[in-house]
């Protein structure tokens, strides 16, 4: 039982940097959302602000390392194209799937849209963590500000979800070793 | 001051927690840094949208968004958008850092930036600008 470099790589990718961005998407989103002056103390938002901060700018961090690490490392495994005349097409998983008309959706549908649209989850997940990060305790009387910062972090957490969903199914239809 | 009483088994009660009231001294902020890195954001958002579009619209541009080979052109529309979603926030962040806007056309104008950046990566979408 052993990992091979590309799926030690691509399961850090997706499983556990990808993971790492969804729970952190769900305890931020519970931070925020709880964010009202008449629901905490001093005392608890002072502990409640701390975590929230670290939590947005962890989920920003781990949302850019997962992009760059599926853009630059995983995803040419998956491009990689066969050598001419090579019939068994497993180890290139696109060449795979484009091969077989039941499947070639996952890479023109599914990989297409992936690829694309995981990028804009580190782009809104950063914005967030700024306006956490500088207008701190502002949020909890702010509400149109919280409730912008809420918006965009969901934005994120969809960019995200669909990249993430996407990738587990490919990865069944055609995984990297 | 509150007080949470616990009522025991056997009738005993215990005042466990107690706190004070205290106060909370917030200084507002203006919301331009906010409004500056919402339309950043919409700004690198619709710049992947538009690149992904251009790309499958024309070969000249897919070949000069192949920085990497291994990569392909998707390495030149991410590092495009990103670079697109830096510049326009080093720009906009000092010019709106100290002031403040009405936030319905920040709101307004970033919703259609992302919206664009969601659309625009849309395989749907951009397949339909693929020549022939």
């Amino acid at each position: 039982m052993e990992l091979t470099n590309r799926e030690t790589w691509t399961a850090l990718h997706g499983m556990v940097l990808g993971s790492l961005f969804l729970l952190a998407f769900a305890g931020g989103l519970a931070g925020l959302w709880s964010l009202r002056a008449e629901w905490v103390t001093i005392n608890g938002l002072h502990e409640r602000m701390l975590r929230l901060k670290a939590g947005v700018t962890g989920m920003a961090i781990v949302a850019w390392v997962t992009v760059v690490t599926g853009t630059w490392i995983v995803y040419p495994w998956y491009r990689d194209p066969p050598p001419q005349g090579q019939a068994d097409l497993e180890n290139y998983p696109r060449a795979f799937l484009l091969a077989d008309e039941s499947l070639k959706g996952w890479h023109e549908f599914g990989m297409e849209w992936k690829e694309h649209i995981a990028w804009i989850a580190p782009i809104l997940a950063t914005a967030v963590a700024f306006i956490v990060l500088y207008y701190g305790n502002q949020l909890l009387v702010d509400s149109r500000l919280r409730y912008i910062t809420i918006g965009l972090f969901i934005l994120a957490f969809a960019a995200a979800g669909v990249a993430g969903l996407l990738g587990a199914f490919i990865t069944k239809a055609a995984p990297i070793t | 001051m509150v007080t949470i009483r616990i009522r025991r088994e056997g009738g005993t009660s215990v005042d466990e927690v107690a706190w004070h009231a205290e106060q909370l001294e917030i200084v507002e902020k203006p919301n331009g840094p906010a409004a500056a890195a919402l339309l950043a954001s919409g700004a690198g958002s619709l710049a992947l949208g538009v690149l992904t579009v251009w790309n499958e619209a024309s070969e000249s541009v897919h070949d000069f968004l192949q920085l990497d080979t291994s990569v392909g052109p998707l390495s030149g529309k991410t590092l495009f958008a990103v670079l697109a979603y830096v510049i326009v926030w080093a720009i906009l962040a000092p010019v709106m850092w100290r002031r403040s806007f009405s936030w319905a056309p920040i709101l307004t104008l970033s919703a259609v930036l992302i919206a664009g950046g969601f659309v625009g990566t849309f395989p749907k979408f951009f397949q339909l600008f693929a020549p022939g």
